[in-house]
């Protein structure tokens, strides 16, 4: 037997029985387009992590305390006159919080700072002003807001000057951010910014959360990062207690943890893939049983086993790579309907398509050899004597 | 074309051992049309088998159109029915799925015959059985006949010298069954050599050769029905 005439009789008995090589198939196609989606959600993520490494810049550090380290506003002062080459230093001080306006109330994460804030180029205003040193000297209740906090408590009107409740304080609205998109971790749309020693007056503390190096290149950055992380090992006795990290090495841990995610998604889904290649041995292994006659016919007119077994393993891996083929389509479409359901970006990606296949063409393969070998092995009188 | 010396083929039942084939040694002449009869269980369904090389005797020798296939594999087994054997069932054992041409074509499948030029020779073998337009019917729409003659051009299409047929109007009426018989006849005027296996008398009496079988022996001829 040919390859082509075996395709043919595995093609002709797929077509003669639709419905069940449907059914047969089905795990494949669920699986294959289980991976397609999620490996897309999971993209669509890391995507929108690379986009935003972009619109902070890579030349900001993040100094940031280890659990226990003490760490206070002095901090500000000991890493502008240690780190020369640092155009910005800007302390941290993040916490939740709940915005209300009459009965409207909008939970936010609160970011005290200063205004050398606005310096680092993280932020564009949309409207208004961020608060300036006037504001911070004189104790003010400013804040400025993130883009979605604006959007939910104000509608589309401007709010500048208006005031709001925070942190069981009253506050005027000093200015309001563009929008920045979808982020790891905290959206910057979604917080709102205050003067540092309003924020650690109404939180009782006088430590800060970080402390942000703005350097006017990623060079001057690489070498303020080397110089903090001595110095600070060095006054703790442990390089764990503060860590000196750039924006897009935060950035990429998050991406990492973004990949791995989309990993087990990809693994689950593969999970699901194994399980429909079980479902085309088990059909195939009663195929190969219903059709014991037909094998003894076979080899009756001049069948080698091999023929069996090639004529059988195209039968499972034209299941699974039809399969494989309606699952692609069936994830083409998901991927587009996923983002209304999850409201998460999903981005296609041609490698997952690949991955489908080959693994499609695998568990067609894996799968298919047992039964196929099963049927060569029958033996030729028995199989004709069978059940008649 | 066959010549078999002293075959021996015992049948292991649980505990007990039953000898299918006792030693039997014969010689069939090309274009010969000979029958081997004899009571179920007399062993002539194993010798037929073991002919067509779908069994294979414990002992004894086997020659098979000059050449000694003693000691075939199964894979050698394959090739040689696919040139030298039709076989011809009494349960016609066509494919269902198939049309009657698709049936006819097996044997050129397995020869990688292209498929063009299979389906002509099926066609011509088709017509030869006096079935040359029922081509693209299924078995399941043929009459018992017109299945067994359909059976017959399978076994027909790839010009085997040697047509083993085991009971092939056992499942026929009397009437399809002589028809069949007369079929079988024409073929062997024409040249072929026709080995079939029956328990029916009438079929035994139009053979030119006899082997008469009881348990698992060879009658000396003659001594059978003839």
């Amino acid at each position: 037997m040919t390859w082509a005439d075996g395709l043919r009789t595995a093609w002709a008995g797929m077509w003669s029985s639709k419905l069940r090589a449907l059914l047969t198939m089905l795990g494949v196609i669920i699986g294959v387009a289980a991976v397609i989606t999620l490996v897309a959600i999971g993209n669509g993520a890391s995507n929108a992590v690379a986009s935003r490494i972009e619109t902070l810049g890579t030349n900001v550090l993040f100094v940031t305390p280890g659990p226990g380290t003490p760490f206070t506003s002095s901090e500000v002062s000991y890493i502008r006159s240690n780190t020369p080459m640092a155009q910005v230093v800007v302390p941290l001080l993040s916490s939740g919080g709940q915005l209300s306006l009459g009965t409207s109330t909008v939970a936010a994460p609160v970011v005290g700072t200063t205004p050398g804030y606005e310096r680092l180029g993280a932020i564009h205003l949309a409207a208004g002003q961020f608060f300036t040193p006037a504001d911070l000297a004189l104790n003010r209740s400013a804040v400025v807001l993130g883009a979605n906090v604006s959007q939910a408590l104000f509608g589309g009107s401007n709010p500048v000057g208006a005031h709001v409740s925070l942190l069981g304080q009253r506050f005027t609205v000093v200015g309001v951010l563009q929008p920045v998109g979808q982020g790891p971790g905290v959206s910057q749309d979604n917080s709102v910014f205050i003067p540092l020693p309003v924020a650690q007056f109404l939180l009782r503390t006088n430590a800060l959360s970080a402390v942000l190096v703005g350097a006017p290149s990623p060079a001057a950055a690489s070498l303020a990062q080397d110089l903090l992380a001595n110095l600070y090992a060095n006054r703790f006795g442990s390089t764990s207690a503060v860590s000196v990290a750039s924006e897009d090495q935060v950035l990429a841990t998050l991406s990492a943890t973004r990949a791995t995610f989309t990993n087990l998604l990809a693994g689950t889904a593969l999970i699901s893939l194994v399980v429909g290649g079980i479902g085309i041995m088990n059909i195939m292994l009663v195929s190969v049983t219903e059709r014991t006659r037909e094998i003894g016919v076979r080899r009756a007119v001049g069948a080698v086993p091999e023929d069996v077994v090639l004529q059988f393993l195209l039968e499972a891996m034209v299941l699974s790579l039809s399969g494989g083929a309606l699952g692609v389509g069936l994830g083409w479409v998901m991927v587009h309907f996923a983002p209304l359901v999850v409201k998460s970006p999903a981005a296609f990606s041609p490698d997952s398509v690949v991955l489908a296949f080959v693994f499609s063409t695998m568990v067609g393969l894996v799968f298919g050899l047992y039964p196929a070998v099963k049927a060569a092995r029958l033996d030729p009188i028995a199989a004709l004597r069978y059940g008649g | 074309m066959i010549r078999v010396q002293q075959l021996v083929k015992d049948y292991h039942l649980g505990d007990s051992r039953v000898r299918a084939l006792d030693d039997v040694t014969f010689e069939i002449p090309t274009g010969a049309l000979a029958a081997i009869t004899g009571q179920s269980g007399s062993g002539k369904t194993t010798l037929l088998n073991v002919l067509g090389g779908l069994d294979t005797a414990d002992a004894g020798r086997y020659w098979l159109n000059g050449r000694d296939v003693s000691h075939f594999n199964p894979i050698e087994w394959s090739r040689e029915r696919n040139r030298t054997i039709g076989f011809v069932f009494q349960s016609f054992n066509l494919l269902p799925a198939l049309t009657a041409l698709g049936n006819v074509e097996l044997p050129l499948v397995y020869r990688r015959v292209p498929p063009r030029e299979r389906r002509r020779v099926a066609e011509e073998a088709l017509a030869a059985v006096g079935l040359p337009h029922r081509g693209h019917h299924r078995p399941s729409q043929l009459s018992g006949g017109q299945q067994q003659r359909t059976a017959i051009a399978r076994a027909l299409v790839g010009n085997p010298p040697l047509l083993l047929a085991d009971e092939p109007t056992g499942n026929l009426d009397a009437e399809t069954g002589s028809e069949i018989l007369g079929l079988l006849e024409h073929l062997h005027r024409q040249g072929r050599t026709i080995v079939i296996v029956t328990h029916s008398t009438e079929v035994a009496s139009r053979a030119e050769l006899v082997l008469s079988m009881r348990d698992g022996r060879l009658l000396a001829p003659g001594g059978g029905a003839a």
